[in-house]
């Protein structure tokens, strides 16, 4: 037995040797706690972030649905598009490569430093990622880079689709582009439809129709090591079998319009002269859009991944707004809505449309006047010849008598005010101007005099060129508003059709047959009137039209300043001319819109006239040869 | 005859028992490792685990009161071979810590630790000091200490250092101080944190210790490691992805896995059931070396018995506090676990001692 340690100080090695032990137990406690909670509690996400170690995916992207024009012709198609990449790991013989890129590409000395840095740069696991080096190379290049591909390592060439769009510029707001998903939209993607790198409608169609163009992307999945090694034996097949290996890819659905695209080129040349506006062909038996198109257009092949900063600038710095697709959107329609206000007038029976009225070059009312755009006057006019000379004091006189909520009840009638149902680009319902809307938005709040500017489409009015198409598509059909309808059908790949679109009456114009004929008649005598006939440069030979002229001012007119001369294209007034063909039976209706164009009846109606002489000729026969032989020769 | 077979029933066989279990979990564990990398790692642990029990038996055998008469001699060998070391060592990513032996490698630090053990309890029982130890003693203690972790911190190996001094700490904390010396060590604790953060630790240690106070590893190096410990420990679950099946170890997304991360190999295989039946077999060992401190012939005895449970809770803590990602990457073992023959023989010697004063000891 020993004999210092046995002492009295025993007990206080026992009690230490306790202490010991507790600290011992606490610190195990910790270790087992922590041990728990990473293996129970957060064993789900540790194993997903272990999952993320082995698994590789290979996505399989699937085929975007390709968009027809009502003939079968391509608007939007993919392409296979040839990728270079390099993966800076399998590297062996970087000058040899340098060399070889420099040959395929074409790269100059500054350029070759730069890629020398980014394969050089990557460190670590980074090094397995493949860089792209260039995106989109030619079938030659992809030739001479295959046969690089052979000599050197770590050069690889990958395949994605690529979106085309055949007709460029024309019809570019109406189809649309592509362009990749925000950080937002990824975040919000719990379907994880899209990757960082996925292309999705951007506008027009591309957009509105996106769920059915896209198709769902596929995979492959296999088990790689830590050094990227595919692993198909042992411990990577047993892997394997707890994961989903593949899913094959869903391609997208095509979509057959009703556009025309040789109705898109006819508008496009007819717009040839002018900066900035929009035109519209439907056919007014259904509502159907034959060719819509905005001026001035983007070009959708840069826009879906390729944009230059060069196109980007003249984008951006371009005074016309090219983004913006002018067909849907709201501006002053001028005298083309005086057809409301006629129309209105016969209905509510304040008008006769054979008692001329007094027209002269100004109208007092109140403490204001209001000028007609012919300073001397038209003297008594009935409604031909106020239709045919636009004769603003008569159209005054007659929204003086019905008042503003008159007029906006029939320019309800008529689709104002509501969105004409295309569902792109941002659509305007426009604005259809009453007393409550004045009471609401105007400085001083509602006057009468409003109503009468109101009458003659100016005031608070506003429409966009398709819903003047559609309004006077009801005149010419004899009462009956359809629905925008610009796409004809949905298919699958294998030709099942899944959704066809009919044209669909949304209203009517509510009026008697007489009243509609007699506001057709008085359109046909604006163009073809001898003497009175604003719209007469809109005179086909060998057909009659029927149409109204717009000069809608945009700059407000000051007493004594008016007609004076502007150069500024943003004071220049918009014009418009809206017409239908043939007069006798109606087979399209052409809507024309110059956005500070200058004047109705000197710019936009001749535009008109080429629009549907070229449908005639290379669409079709719209004027019978009997209208043919009745017309004068010009 | 009777004598010993005596004393072979007086052997604490559970200790015996535990340790043989310990080491055949090891050895399924690291043929894990062996079908992944085609080597044949398991089987040369296997070696040292054999070799080791015999160390171990051995150890055991020589009454330790012989084995303290030798402790001085021990200790000045063990100082030697640490500055030998610095001088002649085999270089590994920038650290000497290895002596070449030729037909194998060998880590003089692992036997400082056991010289430190054998060393200071000498010394407590040379220098009685019933109503307890002055600030004055704790100068030749603190030189004891001192030498080996100044040599062993130039090689440069911080985990061994801190090693040596935790078990020394543990050491002292079983003994009796006057008030005032505990209060300058604590002082003395308190103000040299500082300094050491600033004049000792490396740019590469003091990374480590703020990547894990981050929370964000940074994705490369160690914290890469630490990470990916993390994955294989949470992965594993209840009761892991089976043996060979472990995606972290087999796809060498963890590194060290048959050393220094042993632990996250054998918590992805075999889950919380399996890592946690390691775990409570290293806190018995502990809890059985404090036991036989107490039960302990004498002082020396009890000393050595507290420095052998230090030495495997303090390599247990720092390193599965490290795997699961509570403590900073240091290259601290995981006793007869982690695979490496110094670290083997240090442990297996230990357990040996523990098992030798359990033996001569007085209460029964």
């Amino acid at each position: 037995m020993s004999d210092v340690y046995l002492d009295s100080s025993a007990v206080g090695y026992r009690a230490r040797a306790r202490r010991l032990t507790l600290v011992a137990v606490g610190a195990f406690a910790v270790l087992f706690l922590r041990l728990g909670h990473l293996q129970l509690l957060e064993g789900d996400e540790l194993e997903a972030a272990s999952t993320r170690n082995f698994v590789r995916t290979v996505v399989l992207p699937a085929d975007r649905g390709t968009i027809y024009d009502r003939k079968g012709r391509v608007l939007a198609i993919n392409r296979p598009s040839f990728d270079l990449y390099v993966t800076p790991a399998q590297v062996k013989d970087l000058d040899g490569l340098i060399a070889g890129l420099r040959d395929v590409l074409e790269l100059d000395e500054l350029d070759l430093v730069r890629l020398r840095e980014r394969i050089e740069e990557p460190r670590g696991m980074w090094r397995f990622r493949a860089i792209r080096i260039e995106r989109d190379i030619d079938r030659k290049r992809v030739a001479v880079a295959e046969s690089l591909r052979a000599r050197v390592d770590g050069l690889s060439i990958r395949v994605r689709y690529q979106r085309d769009y055949p007709e460029g510029r024309v019809g570019a707001h109406l189809v649309g582009y592509l362009g990749k998903p925000t950080a937002q939209e990824l975040e919000k993607d719990v379907e994880e439809r899209y990757r960082a790198d996925s292309m999705l409608g951007r506008f027009g169609l591309e957009r509105r129709f996106e769920s059915v163009l896209a198709g769902r992307d596929g995979f492959e999945r296999y088990v790689v090591d830590a050094r990227g090694a595919r692993q198909d034996d042992g411990w990577g097949e047993r892997a394997m079998a707890a994961i989903q290996s593949a899913r094959p890819p869903e391609r997208g659905h095509d979509i057959t319009l009703t556009v025309d695209i040789d109705v898109q080129r006819i508008l496009h040349e007819a717009l040839a002269d002018y900066e900035s506006g929009s035109a519209v062909v439907i056919d007014p038996r259904d509502g159907t859009v034959r060719g819509i198109l905005s001026k001035p257009a983007f070009d959708p092949n840069l826009w879906s991944g390729r944009l230059t900063p060069e196109h980007k600038r003249e984008v951006d710095e371009s005074p016309y707004h090219p983004m913006l697709d002018k067909s849907v959107h709201a501006y002053f329609p001028g005298s083309v809505y005086k057809v409301v206000t006629a129309l209105a007038a016969l209905e509510e029976g304040v008008l006769d449309p054979e008692e001329p009225i007094e027209s002269p070059g100004s109208y007092e009312y109140g403490n204001r006047t209001f000028h007609c755009h012919k300073r001397s006057g038209h003297g008594s006019v009935d409604l031909n010849g106020a239709m045919a000379a636009s004769a603003d004091v008569y159209f005054y006189k007659l929204g003086e008598t019905m008042g503003i909520d008159t007029l906006a009840r029939y320019a309800r009638r008529f689709g104002f005010g509501e969105r004409p149902g295309l569902g792109i680009n941002g659509e305007q319902s426009g604005t259809v101007p009453t007393r409550a809307h004045h009471e609401a938005n105007t400085k001083g709040g509602f006057q009468h005099g409003l109503a009468l500017s109101t009458a003659i489409g100016q005031g608070d009015v506003r429409t966009s060129p398709l819903q003047i198409a559609l309004a006077f598509g009801a005149l010419a059909n004899g009462g009956t508003l359809f629905r925008a309808r610009v796409v004809d059908h949905i298919r699958t790949e294998d030709g099942r059709v899944v959704s066809r679109y009919d044209s669909k009456p949304v209203g009517t114009l509510e009026a008697d047959e007489e009243h509609i004929l007699a506001v057709n008649r008085s359109l046909e005598r604006a163009v073809n009137d001898p003497e009175l006939a604003t719209g007469h440069l809109a005179a086909v030979a060998g057909g009659r039209v029927a149409g109204k002229t717009g000069t809608a001012q945009v700059r407000k007119i000051v007493r004594g300043h008016m007609r004076q001369a502007v150069n500024r294209f943003q004071d220049r007034d918009h014009a418009w001319f809206a017409a239908f063909a043939p007069y006798e039976a109606p087979k399209l209706v052409v809507v024309v819109f110059l956005e500070h164009g200058g004047s109705g009846g000197k710019d936009a109606a001749p535009v008109a006239r080429r629009i549907i002489e070229a449908y005639h000729q290379r669409i079709e026969q719209v004027f019978t040869t009997t209208a043919r032989n009745e017309a004068k020769p010009r | 005859m009777t004598r010993a077979a005596a004393a072979v029933g007086r052997i604490d066989w559970t200790v015996v028992g535990l340790v043989v279990v310990l080491g055949a979990v090891s050895v399924i564990n690291l043929h894990s490792t062996s079908m992944a990398t085609g080597t044949t790692v398991y089987l040369r642990h296997l070696y040292w685990l054999v070799i080791g029990l015999g160390v171990m038996a051995a150890v055991a055998a020589i009454d330790y009161r012989n084995l303290q008469r030798l402790a001085p001699a021990f200790y000045g060998t063990v100082v030697l071979l640490l500055a030998l070391v610095l001088a002649v060592g085999k270089e590994v990513n920038g650290s000497r810590r290895w002596l070449d032996l030729g037909f194998v490698g060998f880590q003089p630090s692992e036997l400082a630790k056991l010289a430190i053990i054998l060393t200071l309890a000498s010394w407590f029982q040379r220098v009685p000091r019933p109503g307890g130890y002055t600030l004055r003693d704790l100068i030749p203690v603190a030189l004891l200490l001192g030498v080996p972790m100044f040599l062993v911190l130039q090689e440069p190996d911080l985990g061994h250092t801190l090693m040596l001094l935790f078990i020394g700490g543990s050491m002292l904390a079983y003994e009796r101080f006057e008030k005032r010396a505990m209060l300058s060590v604590l002082l003395v604790t308190v103000f040299s944190a500082p300094l050491i953060w600033s004049f000792v630790l490396r740019d590469y240690q003091k990374d480590r210790v703020l990547t894990l106070l981050d929370g964000k590893a940074d994705m490369h190096g160690a914290g890469w490691h630490a990470r990916q410990a993390r994955v294989a420990v949470g992965s594993g679950g209840l009761v892991g992805k089976g043996h060979g099946d472990g995606t972290q170890v087999a796809g060498g997304f963890l590194p060290e896995n048959h050393t220094d991360f042993v632990f996250a190999h054998l918590a992805e295989e075999h889950g919380f059931l399996g890592a946690a039946l390691v775990l409570g077999i290293y806190l018995f060992l502990i809890l059985a070396a404090l036991r036989s401190a107490v039960q302990a012939r004498d002082k020396f005895g009890g000393h050595v018995a507290v420095g052998v449970g230090a030495l495997i809770f303090w390599h247990v803590v720092m390193n599965i506090g490290m795997v699961l990602n509570m403590l900073p990457v240091t290259g601290v073992t995981l006793p007869l676990m982690s695979y490496g023959g110094t670290s083997v023989l240090t442990v297996m010697a230990a357990l040996g001692l523990l098992l030798n004063i359990n033996l001569r000891r007085t209460v029964f």
